[in-house]
């Protein structure tokens, strides 16, 4: 058992330090490839030796542990203030050496040094576990011939991968590790860490804006690291303990300690991007596609939600949790309706990520059981289609050479492949039977009793669907008979056609995957199962019918639609002489001369400019920041 | 087994009730205009005509897209008759909805791009309404399920007359009629022509019409669920508000987007608001 724990967390650190010192890419994938499929077998491992209680790690050559992660921790904040020095940001300085002062006080003065377990494997631990090990494994084997590409693309005279590499393996311990911690000072650290990780990521191409973006994303994790530690001496000065089990099984002890919930609420707001925080991972976007995926799929704003949701119990009933779960549709409806108004296909990826994070933190606020199974699933499954559609996008951008949507217009003609698992992704982040709408779904159940989270739940998924709906038609188009097929690297087509069918598969398993992982969590859980389908009082959701019956029907309209050639192909009509023999919608205009068929989309920038609604979301999103935390008193 | 039969029932029956239902609705517009109008079963007689056209398409997604539209929109009206989830109902004619909406944006036609952008804006406005609506069910009958509105003895109507209003928005706009008739329109020969629908043509403008039956019944079969205690009163409120559905397509002239979701996401959802909070302090 602590083998295989171990495995997961140090195993990953290892492989980091192999690839940062042996400069030879033939190791380096080789590596990164062995890495993957050990870890995605442990987490297997893990889940079959079902949940854990907590467990001591012991010591490491005589020196305990604890005091290894304590010395590290400094050691880690003085790297941190080391790159708010080089990049002379007060912000970074401030927050850090305000974090190291109040630690070394809590550390020093307050804590009494007990053995308090490390490490324990709930069944939402278990389940982070496998989404890191197995999505976050599948994107750094994507990564592999993409940063291979991408620094063809940048002429380097030295290879900055080994570097690349280094985080990103070091990146899924530190994960790993942050989702099994039982003793609040690792999961810190372990936090910590991901916040330096997706630093060094951001900034990985070194360009001016790589390293404004990277900046700004450390000092706003940097606030969130504040914010734990003082959350977490508060808590501490009324629990008396670091144990994050007894914590929880304790349940809300008043408002101090509440208030310390709160405050680390918040850390986890800042590392999950919640509004007004959400422009340190727009910004993330400069860094290489991979680093994106993995920091919106399976990784980094994974351990924000993480952290509400694990102390969901301790603040529930709460008006905090109230709060929690208002901030949270609000981030939800808010950056819904900013990816309306955007054009850029990583950006709306983006907007997209913070809103669904806005629905499982409120999800986690609602804290019903039916409210906290609602954002597993929404967890489990945004990672598959999101960390999807991220490579897709990327894919399509070192073919086309562009992420804006509307230079994907018609994408299918050329790479059938890419935009077929691309329309895919999108289907799936949009329509039932899919797993992100069932927890939509589930959520909206959830949330119908407080009619304020309703009403944004209702707006937020309205706008989602229009952004989805016209990027997915506009990949559409026509392929010439007798096109070439596209060509796509194994190792890039291997992730994607996983993460593909893991999706459609893994949606018709929900009910399954609930029964066996989910259920488990709660005294009275919120489903029956029957039939393949999830009922309870409030209404069911027939996953495996309906799986059958929209199933046969998507296959017998492809069916259908397959056999296209044999109909008449026409051209569109344009209210004009068309081309002769061209079905390309061009047609013959004034003149004489030909003009050919161009589109946009409606972006609504009336209503939905990004400049004009920014402002005014984050200054509703301190306000709610402070109802919410006000709310813990 | 008794959910089953219903099931088909549904099925069965819902297109044919759709049909009829266009076909009333265009003797009654011909009334109010002096004319005579076409026979009821007219609806019926040109979605056969449509059938046994030639097939002509501007890409194979097209196919696919009416295809599924039809067969989502057949599946909401059997899970509606199967007494599911409201939500889920409505998630799963959305499918319907977003498959139309992607294959008119397959072609390379103005006409059909403005109209699937024009289309969104309607989803976009009466989503959340609806979703509102489906709310108050569940803030009345403890449950999302239709099933539970049976056990009511008293008509919802009662507790949730703003949302009925809010309710017909919606309908207007989901069945595309004026003035939200937008994306697209009765008659080819305006500027728009035929929007969202222009470029879907013989058998699978066919699948598009049935499928628009099918949608037609389940609006309507909504609205039934506010008088669920008396069948009578239950048909009185349908036919009355399709009657003012049609004296409302016939008297109003097309407006904008803009104009529409303003109006329907202030007072569509003002209204809605108020009497979700009638029912929560209920």
């Amino acid at each position: 058992m602590s083998n295989l724990l171990l495995l997961l967390i140090l195993l990953p650190v290892a492989a980091a330090l192999v690839c940062y010192f042996v400069r030879s890419s033939a190791v380096r994938s080789l590596t990164v490839l062995a890495t993957g499929a050990i870890l995605a077998a442990a987490s297997l491992g893990l889940l079959l030796q079902g949940a854990f209680d907590p467990i001591a790690v012991g010591s490491f050559l005589g020196i305990s542990s604890d005091f290894l992660v304590t010395v590290l921790d400094f050691a880690l904040l003085g790297v941190i203030f080391f790159y708010g020095l080089k990049h002379k940001n007060l912000l970074i300085q401030g927050f850090t050496l305000a974090q190291a002062a109040l630690l070394a006080w809590f550390e020093l003065v307050v804590v009494e040094h007990v053995d308090v377990p490390a490490l324990v494997g709930d069944q939402l631990a278990l389940i982070m576990v496998l989404i890191i090990s197995i999505i976050g494994s599948l994107i750094c084997i994507f990564a592999i011939p993409y940063m291979k590409e991408h620094e063809e693309h940048l002429h380097l005279n030295k290879s900055r991968q080994p570097r690349f590499f280094f985080f990103m393996l070091l990146f899924l311990g530190a994960m790993n590790g942050l989702v099994l911690a039982n003793n609040v000072l690792w999961l810190y650290f372990f936090f910590e860490v991901t916040t330096l990780c997706s630093f060094m990521l951001i900034g990985h191409d070194a360009t001016e804006i790589a390293t404004k973006n990277s900046v700004r994303a450390l000092w706003m994790n940097s606030l969130g690291g504040l914010a734990f530690v003082i959350g977490m001496m508060l808590m501490y000065a009324k629990t008396q303990t670091l144990d994050i089990s007894a914590i929880l099984a304790a349940g809300p002890q008043g408002a101090l300690m509440v208030t310390g919930i709160g405050f680390i609420c918040l850390a986890g707001f800042t590392k999950a991007a919640q509004v007004p925080f959400q422009s340190w991972l727009l910004g993330a976007m400069v860094a290489p596609t991979p680093v994106s995926a993995l920091l919106h799929s399976s990784t980094m704003v994974k351990a924000g939600v993480y952290v509400v949701l694990r102390f969901a119990p301790a603040y529930v009933g709460t008006l905090l949790s109230d709060g929690v779960a208002i901030c949270g549709a609000f981030t939800f409806v808010a950056c819904a309706a900013l990816a309306i108004g955007q054009s850029n296909g990583k950006k709306i990826l983006a907007y997209s990520t913070v809103s669904n994070l806005g629905l499982i933190i409120c999800c986690a606020g609602i804290n019903t059981p039916l409210a906290i199974t609602a954002a597993v699933m929404l967890i489990i499954f945004h990672a598959i289609s999101k960390s999807l559609l991220f490579l897709c996008v990327g894919t399509i951008e070192q073919a086309i050479g562009s992420r804006d949507i509307e230079d994907m217009r018609g994408l299918y003609a050329k790479y059938p492949r890419t935009a077929m698992l691309t329309i895919i992704g999108i289907l799936t982040m949009l329509l039932p039977p899919f797993g992100v709408l069932m927890g939509k779904w589930m959520a909206m159940e959830a949330g119908a009793s407080n009619i304020y989270v309703i009403i944004m739940l209702a707006m937020g998924s309205a706008l989602t669907v229009v952004y989805w709906a016209r990027w997915g038609g506009s990949l559409m188009a026509t392929r010439k008979e007798g096109a070439a097929p596209e060509s796509q690297a194994m190792l890039t087509r291997l992730p994607l056609v996983t993460l593909c069918t893991g999706a459609v598969v893994l949606s018709l398993a929900a009910p399954w995957i609930y029964n066996s992982m989910l259920a488990p969590m709660f005294d009275a859980a919120p489903f029956t199962m029957s039939f393949g389908s999830l009922d309870a009082a409030t209404g069911s959701f027939a996953v495996v019918p309906l799986f059958i019956v929209l199933g046969l029907g998507v296959l017998f309209a492809a069916k259908a639609a397959s056999g296209f050639r044999k109909t008449r192909v026409m051209p569109p009509y344009v209210s004009g002489a068309n081309i002769s023999g061209d079905t390309d919608g061009t047609y013959i205009g004034p003149m004489n001369g030909d003009v050919p068929f161009a589109a946009g989309n409606m972006y609504l920038g009336e209503l939905f400019a990004e400049g004009k609604l920014t402002p005014v979301f984050n200054a509703l999103a301190v306000a709610l920041i402070v109802l919410m935390l006000g709310g813990a008193l | 087994m008794d959910t089953l039969i219903l099931v088909i029932i549904g099925i069965v029956v819902g297109p044919i009730l759709g049909g009829l239902i266009a076909g009333l609705d265009r003797r009654v517009t011909a009334w109010f205009q002096s004319r005579q109008g076409p026979p009821i079963m007219q609806a019926f007689y040109d979605v056969a005509k449509l059938f046994g056209k030639e097939k002509m398409v501007v890409n194979q997604w097209q196919i696919l897209c009416a295809w599924v539209y039809m067969i989502a929109a057949a599946v909401s009206v059997g899970l509606f008759f199967a007494q599911g989830d409201l939500l889920l109902i409505f998630f799963v004619q959305a499918v319907g909805a977003v498959f139309l909406v992607m294959g008119a944006m397959s072609a390379k036609s103005p006409y059909s791009q403005v109209g699937a952008q024009r289309e969104l804006m309607q989803i976009l406005a009466y989503e959340p309404v609806l979703i509102l609506v489906f709310v108050g069910f569940y803030l009345v009958t403890g449950s999302f399920s239709v099933e539970a509105v049976w056990q009511l003895d008293q008509p919802l109507l009662a507790k949730m007359p703003l949302l009925y209003l809010a309710l017909g928005y919606a309908l207007t706009i989901k069945l595309r009629k004026s003035p939200f008739d937008f994306s697209t329109s009765h008659h080819g020969h305006q500027e728009l022509v035929k929007g969202v629908l222009t470029e879907y043509s013989g058998p699978y403008l066919g699948l598009v019409e049935v499928a628009h039956w099918y949608e037609t019944v389940l609006v309507l079969g909504l609205c039934s669920l506010f008088w669920s205690t008396n069948v009578l009163w239950m048909a009185v409120l349908l036919i009355c508000t399709y009657m003012l559905e049609i004296l409302v397509d016939n008297t109003m002239a097309r407006m904008t987007w803009r104009w529409m979701l303003k109006r329907v996401w202030l007072l569509g959802m003002g209204m809605s608001v108020v009497n979700l909070i009638w029912l929560y302090a209920g």
